[in-house]
């Protein structure tokens, strides 16, 4: 089994000491990326659920210790570098954040402490998140003490100096100071801030004691000397006489603990990012519009990278003061150069499901796959089109379908609806939209791609504006073996389309004159079309209109047949491989899953089942369904979906799978020649069986292997590193070697010589010693000269 | 490697009209570049134009028959109206004209018929008075020729069925009179290599070739067209020529004794006449490649690729064409009407033509002091001390690092850009192009915009909106969006409108062009309802 297409971005990545590597919490592992070309190296398996945080021990370069936790309620250990656990801590409660303050400070201090390591955890007793102190190093549970409970998941935030950390709850702020001498029943000291709206994100100054937090109305609100009054530990004086003036504290609401509090506001949406940098003289903001901001924190200047697509989740500075990271809620980590703001390279997860699924009737949220080479192919937010590599675990290459930039917090009026590869992956088929204003300036517009054989890039070969008027696209199926294919829409017609080859033996010009034709309209009693396929040899199109389903010969377009009818509109069509038998699916009331004999023209066999997706091997009877489950069946499987493998020729299934997240979900048979890649315990499976579900995860499997052997991948392409140069060096290149025996034959040479009158005043005037002394050498220097010429 | 960098830099993607189907085929052949590159220039207010021709001799003027007039035009003088030379010495309607290979002579003849020839190369004066007049023919002369390769004779032929060659020199009585044709003789022409053949074609379907070494009245070689012969000429390498009749154009081989090599069918109407035109410059005759133009009553002028047989090149006039010429320069192409307007398509001699003859030219000035060519070594006491090396161009193995291009962006790309949205569609408004006014409505409508720009509109720039409406509602392309915005600008604007009498006046126009739209739109149904049984009967066979 391969899984992937995990989630990048649930929680804050991390760096390793030397910044060559990200770890970053992919599901129940973390993820090892190399920085430095944005591909995964390696991976900590061995959490159970969700990992909620890493925190990468600080250390040396060689060390690569890291604590991670998760919603399994352990906190694990690990030795990165191998990568192998070290240890185990069970806290017996789902984690949701943990803070290790000891590691952070001054190293003077951290020797001291390694003894007794204790962590600050959020986590979950049944009833409410609770935050508690745990030790790391005497294997205990979680401490008796609850320093604070909250409704909601709170993720913890410590100060970089290590001495605070804090959460926001609703409109507060509780920041807690943390014991100089950590033991088990030292209490830590709480301030409380409070704002009027409700805040998102704090981010701690390093050096001082100032807090930074964003709401969600865009402003960044940063309290500077805060806890004056409980923190710092002087006598009650000082107390006083900040009682006494109050007006002095501007801005700072009721009786909070802060010497000031000042407001920015550029974000037009909520506040998602605040990170301080590592010197403390700037501050990065970025909220839902995808624009990272970098203030100046004395002047509240600004500076922009801008049109980063898609909201900032969080920003991390890697010890390499050149490089930092930000997570996108569309899966993507990009890492920007920090001096020029500019992303320099990316690690692209797989995108994220689109949020408007309701945008209209047609649009279809399904993946497309390319059976062949293993790619998948997703819409984006900004309506494009991901190819995301299956095997690689990694997005390949995107492409723009509609020529407009995507801003997140716009509202939607511009999608794409649905995208269709051919069997062979070299023809693409896009479909977007544009929703009217008012009833005016609707458009529906179809697009073939073709993909170039040199780039192995789609690129735009037909725009179709209107294809079927006003009516929008259900469906988009290729032909086989030729340059054919077919839409149907829901305005009752379909349209065959065919790819006219220019004459390429002619000239570059000719090439560009290809272009796709409407090469027959077909309709039956002006039915709305849902769905379309070509049989497995292309002889026969299938289209469903309504309830039944109508056989065209797709050369002539003459009706040959129609086919059965079912109690609900078909939604979805497929041909069994290479059998004479076709599915049908319909959804609504009477949900059905129906295979019709070709021979007969008969129905074979049907179930009641809400289908969500069905696939046939390409060279076998064989055929998979996804199958959603009613609520009740839910105890008898574990997920909320079933995975039924069928022969077509048999009603009963051939092996079943129970899957989670089956909503939106997708299946394909990849093709057996890519068994290089993938390898069952040695031997090369023929067929594997591909799902992804309603998150975009999917997983990779034989599905006729009865055991579940482990599939495994070869990975080729773990690119060697190059050794890059970090900190100063990469600004101002390697120093010179110094060689301490060159600067003492040096300084030994200024000295000592035959004539020292001539080298006694040279070399720069700090070197020289005190005149007082210079000048007793110098005369002895003249005195020896009158001796030789008396003599 | 993981993601390339731009995916996520900033782009901006400028709103462009949507795209237009290009055509299968190219249109624009270098051919068909070469024949619409002649630019029409028209001689109107004259009286149908039924000959045509040019003079052989540089500087090419024509002559045109209209009416009891031939007018000689010079091409070279830009406004064409005024002819250079006028000759009214005709009693009635002139029918055909020919000059005489030095271009000194020129014959015409008459529906009297008669047959003149006039002194054409001493000016105006000269021309008066005709040189000769050959009274012989009793009915409409229809063809006068001066052979290609004979300054001596002329060739005549009319509604006598007769056909007769005269001595210039001699006077009055024709040489010969060749009889064989039933019926009216509309056309000839003479052989290009040979000056004793000549062919003619007659209403009684024959084309006949003449030998003058031969007295009797029997043709050498006689071919059949099928229809009545409206005009005939012979190919320039002399073998073969091309008859004109009925509605196609068949080419005959002389050689192999008059037989049909191919018929070009592309007119709808009478072929009313044909000449041999030429691509190419100049004297290199290697390089010139020889068509036949056509002209009919159906108005178009085609251009025949004899060697390929392909009709190469199409052009439409608005009106019946009677006849066309093409000058031995390949300058000039002169196509008459029946209605009495010339059209003079005169083409621009190509740059390379000048600059060849400029650069032999200036051969001669090739000599040149070579101080001059050496690099002045500029001190650092001079200002274009520091400008050195500024001006310098690259070599051959240079890597060129190019300024990033910057991306040009429209007014309304601009104004889109600063989300002012309303002042982009009027911008856009002012401009010519719709297709550009509907990529920016498009924008506006996906930005959700287009109705408050549309009720922020103040009376002028609303006018201009009602403007465009009127012109392009009903244009297929636009009128999906536009129809619907018509619909939405007269609810929302119903007050101003109504107050406004220019307002009005444009609604009015609206109104009309849209009540005919629907009735072209009926008239469309109405065809189809009588096309689709046929189709369907003829989809059951």
């Amino acid at each position: 089994m391969i899984r992937g297409g995990q989630n990048y971005v649930s929680s804050p990545p991390a760096f390793s000491n030397d910044g060559n590597r990200v770890l970053v919490c992919t599901g129940n592992t973390v993820s090892i990326f190399s920085s430095s070309t944005g591909l995964q190296v390696s991976s900590l398996e061995g959490h159970t659920a969700p990992v909620t945080s890493v925190f990468v021990v600080p250390a040396t370069d060689i060390l690569c210790y890291c604590w991670t936790s998760s919603f399994d309620g352990t906190v694990r250990y690990w030795d990165f570098s191998v990568p192998e656990m070290v240890k185990k801590l069970d806290l017996g409660m789902p984690i949701f954040s943990m803070v290790i303050p000891s590691f952070l400070g001054s190293s003077e201090e951290n020797n001291a402490k390694t003894a007794n390591v204790f962590a600050y955890v959020s986590v979950h007793d049944g009833k409410a998140w609770q935050i508690r102190k745990c030790s790391l190093t005497n294997y205990q549970n979680v401490g008796k003490l609850v320093l604070k409970e909250t409704e909601r998941l709170e993720p913890l935030i410590i100060s970089p100096s290590g001495k605070f950390f804090g959460i926001k709850d609703k409109r507060k702020l509780h920041i807690w100071k943390l014991p100089r001498v950590e033991s088990d029943l030292a209490v830590a000291k709480k301030i409380t801030l409070h704002h009027t709206k409700t805040i998102t994100v704090l981010a701690f100054h390093p050096t001082e004691r100032t807090v930074a937090a964003g709401d969600v109305t865009g402003r960044i609100l940063i309290w500077r000397g805060f806890g004056t009054q409980k923190f710092l530990d002087h006598s009650g004086s000082n107390n006083r006489i900040s009682m006494n003036d109050g007006e002095d504290k501007n801005g700072v609401r009721q009786n909070d603990d802060a010497e000031s509090c000042s407001a920015w506001h550029w974000h037009s949406a909520g506040v998602c990012l605040l990170s301080f940098s590592p010197d403390g003289a700037y501050l990065y903001s970025g909220g839902k519009e995808g624009v990272l901001v970098l203030w100046q924190l004395d002047s509240g200047k600004k500076k922009f990278l801008p049109r980063i697509g898609s909201p900032l989740l969080y920003f991390i500075e890697s010890p390499d003061p050149s490089l930092s990271l930000i997570s996108c809620a569309d899966n993507q980590i990009h890492m920007l150069k920090t001096p020029s703001m500019e992303i320099i390279k990316s690690i692209s997860g797989i995108k994220p499901p689109l949020s408007y699924q309701e945008i209209c009737e047609s649009f279809s949220g399904k993946a497309a796959f390319d059976c062949t080479s293993g790619l998948v192919a997703v819409q984006t937010e900004n309506y494009g089109i991901q190819f995301y590599s299956l095997f690689a675990n990694r997005g390949v290459y995107e492409v723009q379908v509609c020529e407009r930039n995507h801003q997140p917090v716009d509202e939607v009026t511009v999608a794409v609806t649905l995208v269709e590869l051919s069997v062979d992956g070299s023809i693409m088929g896009t479909v977007e939209i544009k929703l009217p204003e008012e009833g005016v300036g609707g458009l529906v517009s179809l697009k073939f791609w073709d993909l170039d054989s040199d780039t192995k890039r789609f690129s735009v070969s037909t725009v179709i504006y209107e294809p079927h008027r006003d009516a929008h696209i259900s469906a988009i199926a290729f032909h086989p073996t030729r340059r054919m294919a077919v839409s149907s829409s829901y305005g009752g017609d379909f349209k065959i389309w065919v790819c006219k080859e220019g004459d390429i033996q002619q000239k570059g010009q000719a090439l560009q004159n290809s272009g796709w034709m409407c090469h027959a309209v077909g309709s039956y009693k002006n039915k709305a079309m849902r769905a379309a396929t070509f049989s497995a040899d292309g002889s026969v199109l299938a289209v469903a209109a309504d309830t039944v389903i109508t056989l065209w010969d797709p050369d002539k377009n003459v009706l040959m047949a129609v086919v059965g009818e079912t109690p609900t509109p078909i939604v979805s069509l497929a041909f069994a491989g290479k059998s004479e038998y076709l599915l049908s699916v319909s959804h609504g009331l009477k949900p059905q899953l129906s295979v019709w004999s070709m021979s007969k023209l008969t129905m074979a066999w049907s179930y009641r089942l809400q289908i969500e997706a069905v696939s046939s091997a390409i060279d076998s009877s064989y055929f998979a369904i996804l199958a959603l489950l009613p609520g009740s069946n839910e105890r008898a499987f574990k997920g909320n979906g079933i995975i039924l493998l069928f022969n077509a020729t048999d009603p009963i299934p051939v092996a079943s799978m129970s899957v989670t997240k089956a909503k939106g979900g997708g299946l394909a048979f990849l093709k057996g020649d890519l068994s290089e890649r993938a390898v069952i315990d040695g031997k090369t499976s023929q067929t594997l069986l591909v799902y992804i579900n309603g998150d975009r995860e999917y997983v990779i499997f034989d599905p006729y292997d009865k055991e579940g052997h482990k599939l495994s991948i070869i990975r080729q392409d773990v690119a060697l590193e190059e050794t890059g140069q970090f900190g100063y060096s990469s600004i101002y290149g390697e120093l010179p070697k110094f060689d301490l025996q060159k600067d003492k034959a040096a300084s030994v040479m200024s000295t000592a010589s035959e004539r020292p009158w001539e080298t006694i005043f040279t070399g720069s005037t700090h070197m020289l010693p005190p005149l007082t002394k210079l000048c007793s050498v110098f005369l002895e220097s003249l005195l020896e000269k009158r001796a030789a010429l008396a003599e | 490697m993981a993601e390339p960098l731009h995916s996520s830099q900033p782009k901006i993607f400028p709103v462009k009209p949507k795209q237009k189907p290009k055509p299968r085929t190219q249109n624009q052949t270098p051919e068909s570049k070469y024949w619409s590159s002649f630019k029409n220039t028209q001689i109107q207010n004259l009286i149908s134009v039924p000959s045509l021709t040019f003079s052989p001799s540089s500087p090419h003027p024509f002559a045109a028959a209209h009416s009891a007039t031939v007018s000689i035009y010079k091409p070279q003088n830009d406004p064409l109206d005024s002819p250079t030379t006028t000759i009214t010495s005709f009693k009635d309607v002139v029918s055909s004209l020919s000059f005489r290979s030095d271009g000194r002579l020129l014959a015409a003849g008459d529906l009297s018929g008669l047959v003149q020839v006039f002194d054409v190369g001493g000016g105006s004066a000269a021309a008066r008075s005709a040189l000769r007049r050959l009274r012989s023919h009793v009915r409409p002369v229809r063809f006068v020729h001066y052979p290609k390769l004979q300054r001596l004779r002329v060739i005549s032929a009319g509604d006598d069925a007769l056909v007769k060659v005269w001595d210039v020199a001699a006077g009055d009585s024709p040489v010969m009179e060749l009889r064989g044709h039933r019926d009216y003789v509309r056309c000839g022409d003479s052989s290009p290599v040979d000056a004793d053949t000549f062919i003619t074609g007659s209403y009684d379907h024959t084309v006949k070739l003449w030998d003058v070494r031969v007295g009797d009245s029997k043709p050498a070689i006689e071919v059949n067209h099928g229809n009545p012969v409206e005009d005939v000429v012979f190919l320039p390498a002399g073998g073969m020529v091309a008859t004109a009749g009925g509605n196609s154009v068949k080419f005959w081989d002389l050689i192999s004794g008059g037989k049909l090599v191919c018929s070009m069918e592309g007119h709808n109407k009478t072929v009313t006449s044909l000449c041999i035109g030429r691509i190419g410059s100049g004297s290199d005759e290697e390089l010139n490649q020889f068509r036949v133009l056509s002209v009919g009553l159906d108005g178009y002028m085609k251009v025949f690729d004899y060697s390929s047989m392909k009709v190469t090149h199409s052009m439409r006039f608005p009106a019946p064409l009677l006849s066309v010429a093409y000058s031995p320069d390949c300058k000039t192409r002169v196509i008459g009407t029946s209605n009495g307007i010339i059209y003079v398509g005169k083409r621009k001699i190509k740059e390379e033509e000048i600059e060849g003859r400029v650069s032999e030219k200036s051969l001669f000035w090739r000599i040149r002091p070579l101080e001059h060519t050496q690099k002045k070594v500029f001190r650092p006491s001079h200002f274009r001390y520091f400008q050195r090396g500024q001006g310098e161009k690259p070599s051959e193995g240079d890597y060129l690092i190019m300024r990033p291009k910057k991306e040009k962006l429209g007014e309304h790309d601009k104004l889109l850009k600063n989300f002012r949205h309303g002042e982009a569609l009027v911008s856009v408004l002012e401009g010519k192009n719709p297709g550009n006014v509907l990529a920016v409505m498009e924008e506006l409508v996906s930005r959700k915009k287009l109705m408050v720009c549309v009720s922020n509109l103040d009376a002028e720039k609303l006018e201009l909106l009602l403007v465009f409406l009127r012109k392009y509602c009903t244009v297929p392309r636009y009128s999906g969006l536009l129809m619907g915005l018509a619909r939405k600008v007269l609810k929302m604007r119903v007050d101003e409108i109504r107050g406004s009498e220019a307002l009005k006046a444009h609604i009015q126009n609206l109104k009309r062009s849209i009540e005919e739209e629907i009735k072209i739109q009926q008239s469309l149904q109405e065809i189809q309802g009588i096309i689709s049984p046929l189709l369907k009967i003829a989809g059951r066979r």
